[in-house]
């Protein structure tokens, strides 16, 4: 069960044509994980994703300039192959609790038809954490780069 | 900027002030009625309510013996900036997530 808080948290849902499985992968396969999760100019350089639970889930970004943002690794929280994955930047691997960290994804994958009904939940922490997060500094980073993309893909 | 963030979400951290602003969202009201609706004494609730005040998410005014209370916009829609960056990463993330994964289905491996 989720406590969700519209003032703190996301949801998203949406159906992709491809089945859970595929988005199972796309989820914990990390050469997989590399190719999407981080908006251009960043990369995942190097991603690692251990799906069961109290697995380690990392993935480590790298800007245009090189400049390295690895973050510490964080925890998966449940994993069920093709239904669920879950994962939070607050516990280390193993469970341990970590003092920081500001988010927890719930990531659930249900079959439609030939597709899939994919529902995102990204639960945030409040004040504290998210100073930390906003520290990090590549946020704004980030949120450059996807209007720049949405203009660049608007011209094509 | 940060700072006030911080002192909002704190101020967000309690039920009942969460409470005083989703009713404060629909309009401005008096103290009584912000108070009526919450289950302890009037000294307590107004501690709350000074809460809300000093994070900047609150205004009100005396209006000869009634006090008034309105919603402070400003640190509401900084929160909110901070949400939709949020959002947006978010939304990318699942488009590129989407694209990836109905191609890989495309031309199976």
């Amino acid at each position: 069960m989720t406590d969700f808080d519209p003032t703190l948290d996301l949801r998203l849902e949406r159906m992709i044509a491809a089945r859970p499985e595929t988005l199972w992968r796309c989820w914990t396969d990390p050469e997989l994980i590399k190719q999407w999760f981080c908006p251009v100019p960043w990369r995942v350089w190097h991603a690692e994703v251990d799906a069961r639970p109290g697995g380690i889930f990392l993935t480590a970004m790298e800007g245009p300039d090189g400049e390295r943002h690895d973050g510490e690794p964080g925890c998966v929280l449940a994993a069920e192959p093709g239904r669920l994955f879950s994962f939070t930047d607050s516990l280390s691997p193993g469970y341990r609790p970590r003092g920081s960290g500001f988010m927890t994804g719930i990531i659930s994958f249900t079959a439609d038809g030939d597709g899939t009904r994919y529902l995102a939940q990204v639960l945030h922490g409040t004040a504290e954490d998210r100073q930390k997060h906003l520290e990090m500094g590549f946020e704004e980073g980030w949120g450059i780069a996807a209007d720049q993309l949405a203009a660049l893909a608007a011209t094509l | 900027m940060d700072t006030q963030l911080d002192s909002f979400f704190a101020a967000l951290s309690d039920p009942t002030r969460r409470a005083v602003i989703e009713r404060l969202t629909q309009g401005p009201a008096p103290v009584s009625e912000l108070h009526a609706p919450h289950d302890m004494a009037l000294p307590s609730f107004l501690k709350h309510l000074r809460r809300l005040e000093t994070a900047g998410l609150i205004r009100s005014e005396k209006t000869g013996r009634v006090r008034s209370v309105r919603l402070a916009p400003e640190p509401l829609r900084q929160a909110e900036d901070w949400l939709n960056r949020q959002r947006k990463l978010w939304e990318g993330r699942t488009d590129r997530l989407q694209a990836l994964a109905e191609a890989l289905e495309r031309k199976p491996s």
